[in-house]
């Protein structure tokens, strides 16, 4: 089983960008563990050359559209739900060029 | 000590469909921030992707095009990272399971051809635009989920020449099929070169330095040649050292490549397969008939001027590795047929003259047609090739102007065909100049050439060079005599 | 009484013109008025917008054109159903603020056919949740026993069918989340086969397990609803390419074949083994026969659940960053405190731990022992279920362990979790599955039967459901609120 400790939960969190006091911190590192020892169950069963289920609609392929132009999303009303917004454009705090 | 380069190009190009890959908005450059988007482009939540089955199409032509695998069975998958330019938080594209495997590209490197191999090609949809001011940045969404197509090569490159020629090759490939408007300065064809540096004979690979930010061919071959020598100066100074895995970017004032960040760990961006789209399966009679339709390439184009218009091969590559230089020549050809002849003008006449300015003859205003008929004034006589070259400078500068009526304007571009006018001008020089003709019947050669430049001189460049020669020629043998 | 008569009987009244579209919206809204204040189904009542769709109803009749088959019936949706302009809050302090851009497909659809959308109802947010109890913004309350909770996660849709608020509602069910509800609130749920009905403006939890289903007082309304939402949407690339179907329902279960898991099941109390070897011996009066089959795989139904489910949960939320929409923390600075206070200030406890479970099992080293282990297990519980239909015609199990709860009493994680062992596995294999009421325990707190079949037999189940509730009418029982006058 894989061991979760606080480490586990700082990379965890930094990956989801979800932020956390330490005592959250402390608290979800030890409901995952519970979970995890839980989960621990699938390895009784042997999976050994069994096709991993991608898709429960099986067999369905090539979903396709036109290429056609439908409807647009009005920049106003995109805008309107944006918490800040400059000149058109959506505004966030300066980005380091990457 | 001999180092051997190695380069791995990664070319992001993007499709011109009418709409995006997975969204129905307009697939548009240059429009008004945030106008050309839908719900799904902007990660609205309760948005879903549906595939564009055009994109599938250019997808498979490209793939034909180089001669790749087209993989019957491919699928999507999310790859999570978070940037303010994605509206997801992750892009959807292709990871274990991509659309195409393999392939080939033709290029000429210096004068030779070569081949290099491809890796695969995925589908994939592009970011947005972050604009950066000041004290905030901002987004515009248009050109988030517009259509992808990351061709990858196999790290078969070996000089940032190869890189150039490999990059070329490709952006003629996707103009020829007409799978993207491969505008560099636009952005709709991009570079990454993966580059790394290795002591001839040696196996294994060294680390490598991505470089990102060029976009433009020069840029790339400075870049690359500019990243191969500071890596290069590195492993010199400190043979056992290694280079921490970054990514650089080109900087164009500069002159160098510059550090843009470190990549400590790898990213880890859980790739697994994308649930809200079901899997592409291609069958033969599908992949057949777009590999029927594709139309002429740019290799079969070479061939072809080769083997029936007779131009070398060379000649041949610098034209149709551009393609809108290539349909000029034919616009051209289907005027006059003297293949070389236009050739010359198109690839080496009128191309310098362009070259100062850094715009091109395609782009310049001047007709085909007009080409066309500088070719034919010269072939029929009406004016020397040297009239010819102040013609081609008045056309540059005056592009609408045809060349026949540029002639007609300018007494000086005139020719001087009255033999006997040009006569007394023969022995004009030559009463002037008894010295040359001495030298010239002692063996210099170059005092021919000096009295023909003098007659040439006087006729202000307008008589025929091979009357001046004859004409020269019988006098002094009359004169020997 | 208006809140008596079934969804196909109002609709009948209004397009014969005894009842007016407009009289029946405000008969409605009167009730949830009165009613609500205990109850906290719903979120929102569009008061202004339902009352002008019902005017619209009452002109298209008085022009004499046809009216749709849900005309002047008041449905409730599920704050994470898009209504184009209303809010959809998904019952989370992130989205307080989001106006939908776009009307879901279903949303569409029922307007199409005339149906009055009354309101938005509560939920565990983001539908992550068995109890309703997750909402960041209010509580819900079963009309059955208002210390109790309606189950979840869509809660606040079954509380509003069951207390009469609106005949019909729509939830969505990605582990159990409507069926659950249904059983716990003693009222009809289905969760139609995986991808019948379009995910289209449904704010996504996990995407291969999520469905819109329907909550009605009874089955033939179940019919009803499906009828008009069941339909292939091309913006849903995983919408089933299929015709609508039928939902004649009297067919009767003569000579049908029900399997049990009696194995499964060992673990069930007292009280609820009572009452489903009950609604047994009613499927056996009405021609069925009863057989065991094996669905002993079911065992590890809940682990994969918890690992695909978050995982891509973990994704689908990942938009949730307050840069596009949604609540930006005011006090973020830089664009990391952007993402990172936003999140963790808009996002509950149990939004967190699914997000840092699912980025768990998908990340580097973890993936293959967790994700990809998740996916092989998926297909053996899709062919488990295979195995049982070649034997049987349906599966019965019931719909929970025990009936509802009492609110905050559950606080362990896993324990919530180990709720929903029964309907887990039916989205795992994207089967069709219904929730029938089947019974009260001795403190009247209602019980569900759950039926399910195959892929695509949506109309089989709903068949069975409506042969049980014809001999046994648990569902038209009300629960004990006051009278609205």
């Amino acid at each position: 089983m894989a061991n979760i400790n606080e480490a586990t939960i700082d990379s965890l969190v930094e990956l989801s960008r979800i932020r956390c006091s330490p005592e959250e911190r402390k608290r979800l590192t030890h409901d995952l563990q519970k979970i995890l020892a839980y989960i621990d169950q699938l390895n009784e069963l042997d999976t050994d050359g069994v096709e991993p289920c991608c898709h429960v609609l099986e067999g369905t392929t090539n979903v396709f559209r036109p290429d056609l132009v439908g409807k647009i999303l009005s920049r106003k009303t995109f805008l309107d739900n944006s918490p800040q917004h400059t000149g058109g454009l959506v505004r966030v705090p300066t980005v380091i060029k990457t | 000590m001999e180092w051997e380069t190695v380069i791995g190009l990664e070319i992001h190009a993007e499709l011109n469909t009418k709409s995006k890959l997975f969204s129905v908005a307009p697939n548009h450059f240059g429009d008004e921030p945030n106008t050309n988007i839908s719900e799904v482009c902007t990660g609205q939540p309760g948005s879903l992707p549906v595939l564009n089955e055009e994109v599938v199409r250019k997808a498979v032509q490209f793939g034909c095009a180089i001669n790749g695998r087209i993989n019957h069975f491919s699928k999507f998958d999310r790859k999570s990272y978070f940037y303010p330019d994605s509206p997801r938080n992750f892009q959807i594209t292709q990871y274990d399971q991509p659309i195409i495997s393999g392939g080939v590209v033709f290029a000429e490197v210096e004068g030779t051809e070569q081949s290099f191999q491809v890796n695969r090609v995925h589908i994939e949809d592009d970011a947005g635009m972050l604009k950066h001011f000041s004290n905030f940045a901002g987004v515009d969404y248009n050109r988030a989920g517009v259509p992808l197509i990351e061709i990858v090569s196999e790290p078969c490159l070996h000089s940032p020449k190869e890189a150039c020629s490999y990059a070329m090759a490709v952006k003629a490939i996707l103009q020829y099929i007409d799978a993207s408007d491969c505008n560099m300065e636009e952005g709709s064809l991009r570079f990454d070169a993966n580059v790394s540096v290795r002591k001839k004979g040696e196996q294994a690979l060294r680390n490598k330095i991505e470089i990102k930010n060029m976009n433009s061919f020069s840029f790339l071959e400075l870049a690359i040649e500019a990243e191969v020598n500071r890596q290069i100066a590195f492993y010199e100074k400190d043979p056992h050292g290694k280079i921490l895995q970054a990514t650089y970017r080109w900087d164009p004032e500069k002159k160098e490549t510059v550090l843009m960040r470190r990549k400590e760990k790898a990213e880890d961006y859980r790739y697994f397969p994308e649930p809200d789209l079901v899997p592409i399966l291609l069958d033969e009679a599908y992949i057949q008939e777009i590999r029927e339709a594709l139309p002429e390439l740019p290799l079969q184009r070479e061939r072809r001027y080769v083997k029936e218009l007779g131009l070398s091969s060379h000649q041949a590559f610098v034209l149709t590795y551009d393609k809108p230089l290539a349909d000029y020549f034919e616009t051209a050809l289907d005027i006059t047929p003297q293949a070389k002849a236009l050739c010359n003008w198109l690839t080496v006449e009128f191309a310098g003259r362009f070259k100062e300015s850094g715009k091109n003859l395609v782009a310049s205003g001047i007709p085909a047609s007009h080409v066309a008929e500088l070719v034919v004034l010269i072939d029929n006589g009406t004016i020397t090739g040297r009239i010819a070259k102040s013609v081609a400078d008045d056309m540059v500068a005056h592009p609408a102007r045809a060349p026949a009526a540029i002639v007609a304007a300018n007494p000086d571009y005139q020719p001087v065909n009255d033999t006997g006018e040009i006569e007394k001008l023969v022995d004009q020089v030559l009463a002037e100049n008894p010295q040359s003709i001495t030298d010239f019947l002692s063996g210099r050669d170059k005092a021919f050439a000096f009295l023909v430049g003098q007659v040439m001189k006087m006729t202000r460049g307008k008589a025929s060079p091979q009357v001046v020669n004859d004409l020269l020629n019988a006098k002094i043998k009359h004169a020997a005599k | 009484m208006m809140h008596q008569l079934s969804a196909r009987a109002l609709r009948d009244e209004v397009a014969a013109g005894r009842l007016s579209a407009l009289e029946v919206a405000d008969y409605f809204l009167k009730r949830i008025h009165a009613l609500d204040g205990d109850v906290g189904a719903f979120l929102r009542v569009l008061d202004a917008r339902v009352r002008e769709k019902a005017r619209a109803v009452d002109e298209k009749r008085q022009r004499g054109e046809p009216l749709g088959k849900l005309a002047g019936v008041p449905i409730a949706l599920k704050d994470n159903i898009h209504v184009e302009g209303e809010i959809s809050t998904c019952g989370s302090r992130f989205l307080t603020n989001y106006k939908a851009p776009f009307d879901a497909t279903v949303t569409r659809l029922i307007e199409a056919e005339d149906g009055l959308i009354i309101g938005k109802t509560n939920q565990d947010e983001f539908a992550m949740g068995s109890s309703t109890e997750n909402s960041a913004l209010q509580k819900t309350f079963n009309p059955w026993n208002l210390k109790c909770s309606p189950g979840g996660s869509s809660g606040g849709s079954a509380a509003a069918v069951a207390a009469r608020m609106c005949p019909l509602a729509l939830g969505s069910d990605t582990g159990g989340s409507v069926r659950q509800p249904a059983a716990f609130c003693g009222v009809v749920g289905l969760k139609p086969t995986y991808g019948r009905v379009s995910r289209n403006g449904l704010v996504a939890y996990a995407s291969s397990l999520d469905q819109i289903g329907p909550l009605a007082t009874n089955t033939d309304d179940i019919g009803l609803l499906m009828d008009v939402i069941g339909r292939h949407c091309d913006k849903d690339s995983t919408s089933l390419r299929w015709d609508a179907e039928s939902y004649a329902l009297e067919g009767g279960i003569q000579g049908l074949k029900i399997g049990v898991p009696w194995l499964f099941l060992e673990q069930l109390a007292e009280e609820p083994k009572k009452h489903f070897m009950a609604a047994l011996e009613t499927l056996k009066s009405l021609g069925a026969s009863i057989l065991d089959v094996d669905l002993s795989i079911l065992k590890y139904s809940l682990s994969t659940y918890y690992i695909l489910a978050t995982a891509e949960a973990s994704t689908n939320l990942a938009r949730f960053d307050g840069i596009r929409y949604g609540v930006r923390a005011p006090e973020a600075k830089t664009l990391e405190e952007v993402y990172e206070l936003s999140k963790e200030q808009g996002f509950g406890a149990e939004v967190k731990r699914r997000i840092l479970l699912g980025t768990f099992v998908l990340s580097s080293g973890y993936q293959d022992a967790y994700y990809k282990k998740a996916q092989k297990v998926r297909r053996l519980i899709i062919d488990g279920y295979k195995a049982a239909f070649a034997q049987c015609d349906l599966v019965a199990t019931p719909v929970s362990p025990f009936a509802a709860f009492e609110m905050g009493v559950i606080k362990d994680p896993l324990q919530m979790y180990l709720e929903d062992i029964y309907t887990i596995g039916i989205n795992l294999a994207g089967i069709p599955a219904v929730s029938v009421p089947a019974g009260f325990t001795t403190d009247k707190k209602p019980l569900g039967l759950q039926l399910m079949g195959p892929v695509k037999e949506d109309q089989r189940v709903l068949t069975a459901a409506y042969a049980f509730e014809q001999a046994a009418p648990f569902a038209r029982e009300m629960p004990p609120l006051k009278e609205v006058k």
